[in-house]
């Protein structure tokens, strides 16, 4: 034993959490098949080992398409004739008093204008703002009962990627490659794009927290070099590289001599390896030159305004195919969805931006026979509210708004829970993000109560004190 | 622990006002709680009898501890390290850095009986010393340069508590000195302005001033500073207690807020100076005298302005809940304790400088008279004395301070029975005794509280930072679980010498840090080889006992340290704002937001100790290698191998950059021959020769690369790369 590998508050070294570190970084990438063969053979507690699933998974990967900003519930897939009867009112006192960010609630109701239907099979209401998506609805499960505790988007967005309202908790994301391991060898486990700009928080959003470091996500940039130091430097060529690498090699192989126990110096060895192929794994994974011309114009790259979240949704595909196992899109990153004011043209833009790639995905996944074991979550931080912000805007609402779930072990075309009359506060089957959280831990094996870290004298789990009430509607569990 | 705290937002804030309820019944201890080996008093326990072959190895007392233990197992010490390899593992231990080469030929040469000693005294006398034990200590408190949150924003005066630190380390500061003056500088030390930036050890919470609900920051503030002191001073995770009696340990829930109580009355300040009266005065008087000339044309700027401050200020205040507009505009003479703390977190929302009442209130014609205005003021410009340098620290509202109340399950909504200050129960159930300190103004809570952890009695400061101390060497402490020493924590290895250490520490040495080191450093069982047996590794293969001596990769700070050394490149220079070198594009940091644009070689070749530490972004390359984040208290760091670490290594700039400084030393140093260049090579940063199969493949491997590399140069510039990248070089043997 020595400290090579200081994962955790119990210093356990071994060869496979060595193994481990030296497959991950860039997310627990790492050799599959000997980190089972080995947490298998571990005899101790050693939170470093990669875990099987707790049960049969339903899903073996996810897709989360991040509405950053908050998109309004009640003008997307929550219909509420009541709030356009009751529209230039003030809220009647029924509906409580709510403490929002923008002090907006003696505001007046605002009425949605949106013309809905319902969809598919399961009747599923979604307005025309999301009519690519609509074709889709047998394969969605809506909740219209989410809730959070984040006011503020900072608090949101947080929340809803770590569990906390206050940043520096793992990411869920986090959470998963921590308790799964790696199910590719050359590419990281967990990966986040965006679209626009940074989102609210950051790199917390995909942070491992008090997890070690090896488990958090990465950000893939924009570019052919999606992996930050993958470009070669200046002046280097690939044989250079080589001849470099291999001296390296020499050099470190001849300082085991006489080491051999000390498997930290192997897994160097070994990451230098990886890092060699990732050079070229990164981007060939966001390579779309390969890809049909048909299925580039499916997710929308042949039309500015579905262009940039259209090929991200294209290139997420191309990593789950890759056996990424968490790919998180932030569609508006840096708050886009946020609505304060004009609505209408808000939601106008981002609607478009999304329900074309979006839709690409379903119907791709499902085509290539990947959507039965692949989760699409589709959602924001928060909805909006039902009052009006500036006249033509909406304020945040946490207390109650929308999220949709599909493939992955969901049972498509059904609708769960309801808000109030005027979709201001969940009312039936309330789902707190916690709760969402578990739900999505459940689908991929993972029981959130299980799946615990000691830190700090503690054992953390991903849904700190709830996540009690999955909603098990969504398997038909 | 941040687990909990959602919990403060669930909870509506109009709570706030509601009535107390009686808190649960006292609980009584269980007596395998009071036999909690770590508030046992610390004994001065007997150095064990060892046999011949124990004594003969053994230079030190540590070592008969160490080799009863071993005994015990039948385990063998190992033989003393090489001294190469000693003066390699100790140098890089205490300074950071790796020997040089003529230090190595200084130690290597001196025959002497005493050589070791005297190369830990040379050691110990360097600031570099400072700065990296220095650095374990900020990991232990969360420093950081910035805010926090979203914001993050810059907390521009905090480096002077960094270079603080790194001073007190350097001068061997006592450590209960040490100790006190982070807790209560001001209260009891009053007229030393040396002592002051310890202070900022309180402001090192995570923040941001733009809050709305004040009462509920202020709690989170306090619970910050209450779990982080716990972790730090004593080593037990009170943040356990926040929401309930600690589930393990014998920490009450009311314990947390007796502790809490203590710091309840501190308020920001971020205008205090260690300038000495003189210097002050001659400030003011500077000012004075700036004011009288330039009067005319500030007082049409004082009435420009006027209204606009007051538009902002009813504005800002109109956007707190209706409590803390209450506070805000109440008569000061009619303000509570409670009602000063608000006030003071809010009123930098409401009242802000000029030029941010200009930029968001005045019209445009409003505004060109301002800056007509600033025109008019640049001819008195000269006249404005040197700005005083600022700390940023806590101190004292006034004398009374604010009751503080235990909370039902942690949330501020449900104050339980009000509690005073106090130390852990289970150690001493009656209140603290505070004096309240009339001439200072002050609560003297914290004088208190600093006295009851800096006495050489208290069972858990004194035995924590003796095993902190032991960790930094080992990379493991007698307890592995420095920040816990609970009973959910790792046992102690070998008790008897944790607390035979920490008694000579109080006791003899004075608690004095570099007497403790040398007492270490100099023990047969930090000098053992690290070499493998596996005779030994099947009755403790975790080495657990210290066998042999535990080989372990070097943190961040020291990986780039070493690097611009042995490239000729580290900028010695000590202490002052934190710098910014150049960040490659792409990262999480940008530039502009997080990061200033590099200035060059003065951002550039710093000690990384001295990198600006924005709390939740960290540069690159020390990010990489496993440097914590300062969101709360880090004992002992990760250590992960990762392939985005060798990434950075085999494409990063900065390490291309090192490389290309140290071929360039090389080549200047050994000229033209592949040979010397190979051996110059070697020694600068490996502190050794080539051995002979090394050398026939470094020197095969320049002329081999020498055409893929555009030349000899190239060449070598890859080959100072591997040997900058290599195990050997980021490794201690």
């Amino acid at each position: 034993m020595s400290t090579k590998v200081a994962m955790t508050d119990h210093l356990r070294m071994t060869r496979r959490a060595l193994l481990r570190g030296a497959g991950s970084g860039l997310g627990a990438m790492a050799m599959a098949a000997m980190l089972a063969e080995e947490a298998q053979a571990a005899k101790v507690h050693d939170p470093t080992v990669p875990r099987k699933p707790h049960h049969e998974p339903k899903a073996k990967r996810v897709i989360f398409l991040f509405m950053e900003g908050a998109p309004s519930h009640i003008d997307l897939f929550d219909p509420k004739p009541k709030l356009n009867e009751l529209h230039g009112q003030p809220m009647p006192a029924s509906f409580g008093r709510p403490i929002t960010a923008m002090g907006t609630a003696g505001n007046t109701l605002m009425g949605s204008p949106r013309k809905w239907k319902q969809h598919g099979k399961g009747g599923i209401w979604i307005s025309e703002l999301y009519p690519q998506i609509a074709k889709h609805a047998d394969k969605l499960a809506v909740v219209r009962s989410c809730i959070s505790n984040g006011l503020n988007h900072a608090g949101g967005v947080s929340q809803m990627n770590t569990g906390d309202i206050l940043s520096g908790r793992p990411s869920l994301g986090a959470w998963v490659t921590y308790g799964l391991g790696t199910a590719n060898k050359n590419l990281p486990t967990f990966v986040s794009m965006i679209d626009e700009r940074e989102p609210f928080g950051n790199a917390k959003n995909w942070g491992s927290g008090f997890l070690p470091a090896v488990y958090q996500g990465t950000l893939f940039r924009q570019g052919p070099n999606p992996i930050l130091n993958t470009k070669l430097g200046e002046g280097q060529t690939d044989e250079r590289q080589r001849g470099r690498l291999a001296y390296l090699d020499s050099l470190n192989r001849g300082y085991m001599v006489g080491r051999e126990d000390d498997s930290g110096l192997e897994a160097r060895i070994r990451s230098f390896e990886l890092a060699y192929a990732l050079q070229s794994s990164g981007p060939e994974a966001v390579d779309l030159s390969k890809e049909t011309e048909e299925t580039k114009d499916l997710y929308g790259l042949n039309k500015p305004e579905t262009a940039v979240f259209g090929r991200n949704c294209l290139m997420g595909r191309r990593l789950l195919e890759r056996g990424v196992r968490f790919v998180e899109l932030y569609c508006g990153s840096g708050s886009g969805w946020d609505a304060h004011s004009n609505l209408e043209g808000n939601h106008g833009k981002w609607c478009k931006a999304s329900d074309q790639p979006v839709a690409a995905l379903l119907e791709d996944l499902e085509r290539r026979g990947m959507l039965a074991d692949t989760l699409v979550i589709w959602g924001g931080e928060f909805g909006r509210t039902p009052f009006n912000e500036k006249g033509d805007g909406r304020d945040h609402n946490p207390w109650g708004f929308t999220m949709f779930f599909a493939g992955g072990g969901v049972k498509g075309g059904q609708t769960i829970g309801s808000t109030d009359e005027i979709g201001l506060k969940a009312v039936e089957r309330p789902a707190h993000v916690h709760d969402l959280h578990s739900s999505i831990l459940w689908l991929l094996g993972l029981n959130h109560l299980q799946l615990t870290y000691l830190h700090n004298g503690r054992a953390e789990r991903p849904t700190m004190l709830g996540g009690e009430s999955m909603l098990k509607e969504l398997w038909g569990g | 622990m941040s687990q909990f705290r959602t919990l403060w937002r669930s909870v509506p804030f109009l709570l706030l006002a509601s009535i107390p309820v009686a808190a649960e019944p006292a609980a009584s201890f269980k007596p395998i709680q009071r036999k909690w080996w770590a508030i046992q008093p610390v004994a001065a326990p007997a150095v064990p009898q060892i046999d011949a072959a124990g004594m003969a190895w053994a230079r030190n007392e540590i070592d008969r501890f160490v080799y009863a233990k071993l005994q015990g197992k039948s385990i063998r010490p190992s033989p003393m390290a090489e001294r190469a390899v000693f003066l390699r593992r100790v140098t890089l231990d205490l300074t950071g850095l790796p020997p040089t080469p003529s230090e190595a030929q200084q130690f290597l040469s001196d025959a002497q009986p005493g050589a070791e000693e005297r190369l830990v005294d040379r050691l110990l006398a360097s600031p570099r010393y400072g700065e990296r034990w220095g650095r374990h200590w900020l990991d232990v408190v969360r420093y950081s340069d910035s805010d926090g949150f979203k914001q993050d924003d810059t907390r521009p005066d905090m480096w002077r508590y960094r270079d603080w630190v790194i001073q007190s380390w350097n001068n061997d500061k006592p450590f209960d000195r040490f100790l006190r003056e982070q807790i209560a500088a001001d209260e009891l030390y009053p007229g030393d302005k040396s002592a002051l930036p310890g202070l900022g050890y309180l402001r090192l919470f995570e923040d941001e001033f733009n809050q709305a609900n004040i009462y509920l920051r202020r709690q989170e503030l306090l619970n910050d500073v209450t779990d982080n002191t716990a972790f730090a001073f004593l080593g037990v995770t009170l943040a356990c207690a926040r929401c309930h009696d600690h589930k393990f340990d014998p920490l009450l829930h009311k314990d947390y807020y007796r502790f809490q109580a203590f710091f309840a009355n501190m308020k920001i300040d971020d205008e205090a100076t260690p300038a000495t009266d003189e210097e002050v005065a001659a400030y003011q008087a500077g000012m004075k005298r700036y004011r009288e000339a330039a009067k005319p044309v500030l007082d049409k700027m004082d009435a420009l302005l006027a209204p606009a401050h007051a538009k902002f200020r009813k504005e800002y205040t109109e956007r707190f809940p209706p409590e803390v507009q209450e506070v805000i505009l109440k008569p000061a003479s009619a303000r509570t304790p409670m009602d000063w703390q608000i006030y003071h977190k809010a009123i930098t929302q409401v009242i802000v400088p000029d030029a941010d009442v200009a930029a968001k209130k005045l019209n445009a014609a409003e505004k060109a008279q301002y800056k007509a205005l600033q025109t008019e003021l640049e001819p008195f410009a000269h006249l404005l004395p040197k700005p005083l340098p600022r700390l940023q620290i806590m101190r004292d509202q006034d004398i009374t301070a604010p009751a503080t109340h235990v909370l039902r399950a942690g949330a501020i909504g449900a104050p339980m029975e009000e509690v005073e200050p106090g130390w852990l129960s289970i150690l001493d159930a009656a209140p603290a005794k505070v004096t309240p300190m009339r001439a200072l103004n002050s609560s003297g809570r914290r004088a208190a509280l600093a006295e009851i952890l800096a006495d050489p009695d208290n069972p858990l400061s004194t035995r924590v930072i003796v095993n902190r101390v032991w960790h930094y060497h080992f990379g493991r402490g007698i307890t592995g679980t420095p920040n816990d020493m609970g009973l959910m924590g790792e046992m102690p290895v070998n008790r008897e010498l944790l607390d035979w250490l920490t008694w000579q520490f109080t006791r003899a040495d004075g608690w004095s840090i570099k007497k403790l080191h040398k007492r270490i450093v100099l023990s047969a069982t930090y000098m053992q080889a690290s070499d493998f047996r596996q005779d030994a590794a099947e009755v403790d293969s975790e080495n657990k006992l210290l066998w042999r001596y535990p080989r372990r990769r070097l943190e961040a700070e020291a990986i780039r340290d070493s690097m611009l050394a042995v490239s000729g490149l580290l900028d010695r220079t000590m202490g002052g704002p934190g710098v910014f070198p150049a960040v490659p594009k792409g990262t999480e940091i940008q530039e502009g937001r997080h990061w200033k644009k590099a200035s060059g070689p003065a951002d550039e070749f710093r000690a990384s100790v001295y990198i600006f530490a924005r709390r939740l972004v960290r540069y690159p390359m020390l990010q990489s290698f496993d440097a914590p984040l300062a969101i709360d208290s880090c004992g002992r760091r990760q250590e992960t191998v990762t392939p985005d670490q060798a990434l950075e290594l085999m494409n990063g700039t900065a390490a291309a950059g090192f490389a290309k400084a140290l071929a360039a030393r090389v080549a200047n140093d050994a000229g033209q021959s592949a040979d010397a260049l190979v051996e110059r090579a070697f020694r600068l940063t490996l502190g050794r020769e080539p051995g002979t199969k090394e050398r026939e493949q470094s020197v095969a491997f320049l002329a081999k690369q020498a055409p893929l590399a555009g030349g000899q140069k190239g060449a070598l510039e890859d080959m100072c790369l591997s040997l900058l990248s290599s195990s050997e070089f980021l490794y201690v043997d």
